[in-house]
């Protein structure tokens, strides 16, 4: 518990400086009901895990995405917003359409990397259902294979508003 | 002729003549005539047992029938809080009896090895006589007869299925032997004592009491409390009590677990405070506390990471008869202190739990044997869903569950709180050792009663609630009628003594207030319990009724609260979130082993459980898994202990023994002449 602390004293503070806030661009006006508080929950429909590995560095220390009042939840029930990732795979586009109905209102959908904004690499692929704006409405697109966690920060500090 | 005459009279006759039919009626109307019989005779001892305890007493001697020692039976306000709980008991299991022991064609198919043979219907009222005839034994030859008539009676009835389930013998032969070694301990412990007075009529140990060593008095002491402790289920003597329990058929182990256990508490109260009176020394006491708290924590581990269903409803009698036991051994040691009010208040709050955990013990082995006879299961990991099938069984586990759980509006949460406050009242009046031994009691009684909760919310939970886990549990269809009003006779007792214990309390407080020798520990004032104190000063209070009002009340303005806030937002009716998957089934359901998990991970340096697991892959690559098996054992670490190496130990002698038995004639020949020999030689050296 000592060796805990003293790490902690000796590491410091490692987060990047907070960039200015982007233009909210291409958020729905029904974000600002939220207040500046979302409750993420993240859906892998088809991903190679690269996104996955960004999405935790976006939550984690040196981005740290939660100083903009952005979190990650266990379950679409507790959540405001879905990121989804990857392809939409057949076998998760039933899944991903009950999880969206989950989310209660006013819910928002975040496509994250190519895969999910257009299919990428995996366009035409067997197994394949879409991309996400196939299977449900989606609010904001960052795009990028996988995106730079700067680019995740940024794209949820415009549903935050902060 | 007072009631109590004719209570007993009633309960005799009624009971002699369902053994006699038992055996003459045909097998067409037999479990109707014996339970129809049963409940006659119980709810006569039910009455003569009233009588007694609002102090009618009365004596019977049959001095001819046995050489030696003559019959004596004296009925005393003790033996009539036995012989009511007994008699209600009964009344219960006798008419739950009629359905159940009906053999095959209930509806179900299921054979349940011949319930309503002869031998099993003519045995039953005999050891229900054998129960009631125990507390009012009055002579130490009378006592021991009865006690080993209860005993063989019962375990005739525990192996009454023996031809459907091997692992019936085996709880046969633990329940045989240990019971039998119980009456050897009892037999030393009375013989000695019976040495010392002029005969062996109780009335004479009690003149002979105050003549005893102090070392003579503390055998008698040890030597029945280890007879009637194990009879009770105590730690480190219970070991056959979780094995006898779940074998026997379900209204035998309701009798057992609901009346026999009991009377273990009554030798101890009888030896303990009657008959040895005012000799006790505060270590016999302390250690009864001290083996009770024991027990109730033990027990209750066992039943809260067991997955058998009986099996831990035996396991949880383990855990009442401790917390009794703590009571007894509180109100002794309070005894020996001086102070006479608390230790009337700790007997009475003992006795209360007896007869509250009696019924609702009836109760949970009646539903439990409902359970076991409509499933043919008897693994709570493989029932589930039985409430749309069986609605009021489930009802009645249900009562029974909340019962058991030492919460309002629960019968065990009036008497468990009676012993807290008599355990916490006695801080001051008890010294050195009051001041270290009492604190572990209070801590040792609360644990259980947690414990207890997480136990009963697991069986009910998982036996009865949510999805049916087995085909057999999502056909399950309720017994016939006479075992629904079985079930509801126990039910509307545990109902009865937990909205109004101010009904018995007074009874049971006067009876315990004469066993030690003082006044009424309690005071009823309207609805009000009062625990009266030292001076008569009002120590504390309760009103059951009251606080079950309250909690109704409260429940229901939340309720009202919570869905007058929730209309004023529009609602929107969504899926049932099942993590977008397809339906959810019964093997995503919390199994009674993963609910247990945490706590047996928090006692896992008591507990010791045994983990196995199995993997095994595909032989294309040893990173597709094939199956998964999953083994968890939770061994008695006291059995494994204690009984192993005594059991090793007499298993080698008798396998020594087997090399002086060659087949020889001319060995066994000497044997026999030099034995002869040597008696002869030791005659003559000794006279």
């Amino acid at each position: 518990m000592l060796a805990l602390w003293r790490k902690i004293r000796a590491t410091g503070r490692v987060a990047e400086p907070a960039p200015p806030l982007p233009p909210a661009g291409e958020v729905p006006d029904r974000v600002r009901e939220l207040r500046g508080s979302v409750q993420v929950r993240h859906v892998d429909a088809g991903s190679c895990n690269g996104c996955e590995v960004e999405i935790g560095a976006a939550f984690g220390p040196v981005y740290d995405a939660d100083r903009y009042g952005a979190r990650l939840v266990a379950s679409p029930r507790h959540a405001d917003a879905l990121i989804v990732t990857g392809v939409v795979t057949r076998n998760m586009a039933q899944p991903l359409r009950r999880t969206y109905e989950a989310v209660s209102d006013p819910k928002l959908v975040v496509a994250v990397g190519d895969c999910a904004v257009d299919c990428g690499l995996f366009r035409g692929a067997p197994g394949v259902a879409g991309a996400v704006s196939d299977v449900v409405p989606v609010d904001l697109r960052i795009p990028g294979c996988p995106p730079r966690p700067a680019a995740i920060v940024e794209g949820l500090r415009k549903l935050t508003g902060r | 002729m007072t009631a109590l005459h004719a209570g007993l009279g009633v309960a005799l006759g009624a009971g002699s003549l369902t053994a006699l039919a038992g055996l003459l009626v045909p097998r067409r109307a037999r479990t109707t005539v014996v339970g129809a019989g049963l409940a006659i005779t119980g709810a006569a001892a039910l009455l003569a047992g009233i009588a007694a305890m609002t102090g009618r007493s009365a004596s019977f001697a049959v001095p001819d029938l046995l050489p030696l020692f003559g019959l004596l039976f004296t009925v005393d306000p003790l033996a009539g809080v036995f012989l009511a709980i007994t008699g209600g008991v009964t009344v219960a299991v006798g008419i739950y009896g009629i359905g159940y022991c009906r053999g095959p064609g209930d509806g179900q198919g299921h054979d349940h090895g011949g319930l309503d043979a002869r031998g099993v219907q003519a045995v039953l009222p005999l050891f229900v006589l054998a129960m009631l005839a125990v507390p009012v034994a009055a002579s130490v030859g009378t006592l021991l007869l009865c006690w080993e008539l209860m005993a063989l009676t019962s375990l005739l009835l525990v192996i009454a299925e023996h031809r459907r389930r091997p692992t019936v013998a085996s709880a046969g032969r633990w329940y045989a032997v240990m019971t039998q070694l119980g009456l050897v301990a009892i037999l030393i412990g009375l013989s000695v004592f019976a040495g010392h007075a002029v005969d062996g009529s109780f009335a004479a140990l009690r003149a002979a009491a105050p003549t005893l060593t102090p070392a003579v008095a503390a055998l008698v002491f040890v030597a029945t409390g280890i007879g009637f402790g194990s009879k009770a289920g105590i730690v480190p003597l219970h070991a056959w009590l979780p094995r006898a329990h779940p074998e026997a058929p379900s209204n035998v182990s309701a009798l057992m677990s609901a009346a026999m256990v009991n009377l273990g508490v009554y030798g101890i109260v009888r030896v303990g405070f009657d008959l040895l009176g005012d000799t006790g020394a505060a270590w016999w006491w302390l250690l009864v506390l001290g083996l009770g708290a024991l027990s109730a924590i033990y027990g209750i581990l066992q039943a809260a990471i067991g997955t058998n269903f009986k099996r831990l409803l035996g396991n949880s009698t383990t855990e009442n008869m401790g917390l009794i036991l703590i009571g007894v051994g509180a109100a002794g040691f309070f005894g020996t202190a001086g102070d006479l009010d608390l230790a009337a208040l700790a007997l009475a709050a003992a006795l209360l739990h007896l007869v509250n955990h009696a019924a609702f013990k009836t109760l949970l082995f009646t539903s439990a044997g409902s359970v076991v006879q409509a499933t043919g299961r008897r693994d709570l990991d493989e029932l589930g869903g039985l409430n749309t099938g069986m609605p009021a069984t489930t009802a009645a586990f249900g009562v029974g569950a909340l019962a058991a759980s030492a919460l309002p509006p629960g019968a065990a949460f009036v008497s468990e709180w009676l012993l807290l406050q008599a355990l916490i009242h006695g801080l001051p009046a008890t010294g050195v050792a009051g001041a270290i031994v009492l604190p572990l009691a209070v801590a040792a009684v609360a644990l259980t009663a947690g414990l207890a909760v997480a136990t009963f919310v697991k069986a009910f939970g998982i036996g009865f609630l949510a999805k049916p886990r087995t085909p057999e549990a999502a056909s399950a269809t309720e017994g016939p009628a006479s075992m629904l009003v079985g079930m509801g006779v126990a039910g509307v007792a545990c109902v009865a003594l937990a909205l109004a214990p101010t009904l018995v309390l007074p009874t049971i407080g006067s009876v315990a207030g004469a066993t030690v020798g003082a006044g009424d520990p309690v005071r009823i004032h309207g609805l009000t319990i009062e625990l009266v104190g030292t001076l008569g000063a009002t120590v504390g209070s309760l009103s059951p009724l009251m606080l079950t009002l309250a909690l109704l009340i409260g429940t229901v303005l939340a309720l009202a609260g919570a869905r007058a806030l929730a209309t004023r937002r529009a609602a929107r009716a969504a899926r049932l979130w099942d993590c977008g998957g397809g339906p959810l089934s019964a093997r995503m359901e919390y199994t009674a082993t993963s609910f247990a998990e945490p706590l047996q991970r928090v006692f896992d340096d008591v507990l010791r459980a045994e983990h196995d697991v199995d993997v095994s892959h595909y032989d294309e690559s040893r990173y597709l898994v094939q199956t998964v098996e999953y083994r968890r054992r939770v061994p008695d670490r006291i059995e494994k202990r204690l009984y192993d190496p005594v059991l090793r130990l007499v298993a080698a002698w008798g396998q020594a023994g087997r090399k002086l038995a060659t087949g020889s004639v001319h060995r066994y020949l000497g044997y026999g002449f030099y034995t002869l020999c040597g008696l002869l030689v030791l005659l003559v050296v000794t006279r």
